[in-house]
């Protein structure tokens, strides 16, 4: 979206400044150099936009874009040399803004080679190489990409040195057995790496949605990108325009809708390549009968243009035809990011959680006074895997528990869920552990990621799922409560 | 002031009597869209922020609201929302995240404001909200509507929609 509103920042100027002179116009285009080698993933990208002159309003933008993702890239490096699952989220949000700094591609590569990401290493070590052939940290990343892919290496060896062509000494069969061996290990290493190529090929967007629950925060974002900037505003908003008689008013709606802006075709294939760039190999939308249906959909609606734009009967049945097929793919996608994930929080659960935790040994030791449950009144459902979240409560349950009984009875320990609706129509589901511990649990200790100590682990469970934990006072018998919120999600059930 | 207010104070009787339909966005779709088709029957005028919609108020009190949802477009500086309350209680004190949950329910907040502001026009949201998300709606803001997708007829009916 801020590349859109750059984009209109841009064009508003084009209408107010009209002087050929005018350095707006260089830097204009300068930004439109820029923000198309980024959408094409060029090396070179960052540095365009690097050279974005800042005494100009784009150029400060971009500046200013540069310098908000650059954290998140560092960020989400940090976080997956750690091997965080939250990596992706802070790259996806520096993916949001601006270009990486290739100086990245480096410590990025080191941290995908450290998770076992192989391929992913070679491409950023590649990356690196590219921007930075020369210098102390080419040198090393030639070293550790040639242990990882020596052939790949051999491309980025600083002095490639060509074997001289042997002199012809006449037609000798030695050659041509030679020849016939090398073109062998060619073809069988060409069949290798196809084969290669088809294992590690990504899945369809549906496969990926029911084998990495880790991806659903992300496909969710993508997905609903997809949706709302494309499919809704662009093709959706034309459904009047097509349905009704072929007036010049509805003609010339359909013109700057569908073909105003970004073109079509470029604006489709920046959604795919945001999938791409946040989701890597695993996924390939080309699998993706609906996907594949809809780009030709897409590409088909661009090719249309002039018959419109005349008000040919024929283009507009073919653009009928491509919206309903582009619909199909809208109504498709609302199904499966509706069906993610889904965990009712009732009785039953939380019954488990204090069972389970009242099960072990240390825990189960401790004598308490009252141990209460209280499930909301009506259904509620999160968008947070059942499994995770029995685990993040029994890890704040079970901190609860311990932490009474150090103290002398009456122990109590409460543990509930309440709803609170939100000025935007939303409902926060709030599950709360109560206990009567005096002691003082500082909200420091909640993001303290040593697994001796505190609820780092647990927090950043939480903060996955697009939740939060704090603590905060409780009513007597209890002194405090970690409070865990989400959103809760409608699921069509609940009126 | 209502256009029969305003023609009944001023003696101007308006060549043609249209409700006055307030489109809020942040960019210029809903504008477009309302104008080519629904300019017939509303006499659309347009407001980018709360502060522009609240002004707008002042001017002329509208019969109806067609309101976008997401405000993803939006300066920081013209979104209303406690930006830091919510960063803290709903979003780990990550403001980041509580400035495009703020984009993408400002519609909702700019509704709530022109509600606090006494207008009680009906309000129409293009959005495939959940039930129960469109009732809790109507229970802060009175006369809200939803219309799943960009369709004019949709549109105008909900606004002559019975209360619910």
């Amino acid at each position: 979206m801020r590349a859109v509103l750059l984009i209109a920042v841009a064009s508003a100027l084009g209408l107010s400044c009209t002087d050929p002179d005018d350095p707006a116009r260089d830097s204009r285009a300068q930004w439109e150099r820029a923000q198309k080698a980024w959408e094409r993933g060029e090396a070179g990208a960052y540095g365009l936009w690097k050279d974005m002159d800042t005494d100009t309003s784009i150029g400060r933008e971009a500046h200013r874009r540069l310098a908000q993702a650059d954290p998140f890239y560092r960020e989400g490096v940090e976080l997956l040399r750690e091997g965080d699952p939250d990596a992706r989220l802070a790259l996806a949000r520096g993916v949001e803004l601006a270009p990486m700094d290739p100086s990245l591609y480096l410590p990025l590569a080191r941290a995908c080679r450290d998770q076992g990401l192989s391929l992913r290493a070679a491409e950023y070590y590649t990356k690196f190489l590219t921007a930075f052939p020369e210098g102390r940290r080419a040198d090393e990343a030639r070293v550790e990409l040639r242990r990882l892919d020596p052939q790949l290496a051999g491309v980025f060896e600083s002095r490639t040195v060509l074997p001289r062509a042997p002199a012809a000494p006449g037609r000798s069969p030695w050659l041509l057995v030679l020849v016939g061996v090398l073109l062998g290990g060619v073809l069988t290493l060409t069949g290798q790496t196809v084969a290669r190529f088809f294992r590690t090929r990504g899945v369809s967007l549906e496969k990926l949605v029911e084998g990495s629950p880790e991806f659903h925060p992300a496909i969710a974002y993508l997905v609903g990108s997809l949706r709302h900037e494309l499919l809704k505003h662009r093709i959706g908003a034309a459904a009047d325009a097509i349905r009704n008689t072929a007036d010049e008013e509805r003609l010339a709606f359909l013109r700057k809708r569908l073909y105003g802006g970004q073109p079509l075709v470029e604006a489709w294939e920046a959604h795919l390549l945001a999938f791409e760039r946040a989701l890597g190999h695993r996924v390939d939308l080309h699998r993706d009968r609906s996907f594949r249906r809809a780009g030709r959909a897409i590409r088909r609606i661009a090719r249309l243009e002039e018959g419109i734009a005349g008000g040919s009967p024929r283009a507009l049945r073919e653009l009928a035809r491509s919206h309903t097929t582009l619909m199909e793919l809208d109504r498709q996608l609302a199904d499966l990011i509706g069906a993610l994930i889904r965990t009712l929080v009732d009785a039953t659960l939380l019954e488990e959680v204090a069972h389970e935790v009242r099960s072990e040994h240390s825990a189960g030791a401790v004598e308490l006074e009252t141990l209460a449950i209280e499930a909301p009144d009506e259904r509620v459902v999160l968008d947070v895997f059942r499994v995770d979240l029995v685990l993040i409560l029994k890890n704040i349950l079970r901190n609860a528990i311990l932490a009474v009984g150090e103290d002398p009875a009456p122990r109590h320990v409460r543990l509930d869920a309440v709803l609170e609706l939100e000025p935007t129509g939303e409902e926060t589901v709030r599950i709360r552990v109560h206990d009567s511990s005096s002691k003082e649990l500082d909200p420091e200790i909640l993001f303290d990621r040593r697994v001796d100590r505190g609820l780092g682990l647990v927090a950043a469970a939480v903060h996955r799922y697009g939740g939060t934990i704090d603590v905060e006072p409780a009513e007597a018998p209890f002194e405090k409560r970690v409070v865990i919120a989400f959103f809760r999600t409608f699921d069509g059930d609940d009126v | 002031m209502s256009a029969s207010a305003w023609s009944s104070e001023t003696g101007i009787i308006p060549l043609v009597s249209r409700p006055a339909l307030l489109v809020i966005e942040d960019g210029h779709e809903y504008e477009e869209f309302a104008q080519a088709f629904l300019g017939e029957r509303y006499e659309v005028r347009a407001a980018h922020s709360a502060e522009e919609a609240l002004a707008a108020l002042e001017v002329q009190m509208p019969e109806a609201l067609l309101v976008d949802l997401r405000f993803e477009r939006a300066a920081v500086s013209d979104l209303i929302g406690d930006i830091d309350g919510t960063a803290r209680r709903r979003f780990a004190g990550d403001t980041h995240r509580a400035i495009r949950h703020l984009k993408e329910q400002q519609g909702t907040l700019v509704l709530g404001a022109l509600r606090d502001a006494g207008c009680d026009a009906p309000a129409v949201f293009v959005h495939d909200f959940p039930p129960r998300r469109l009732a809790n709606l109507r229970r802060l803001y009175g006369k809200v509507r939803a219309v799943p997708a960009f369709d004019a007829r949709a549109i105008a009916a909900a606004f002559e929609e019975p209360e619910q």
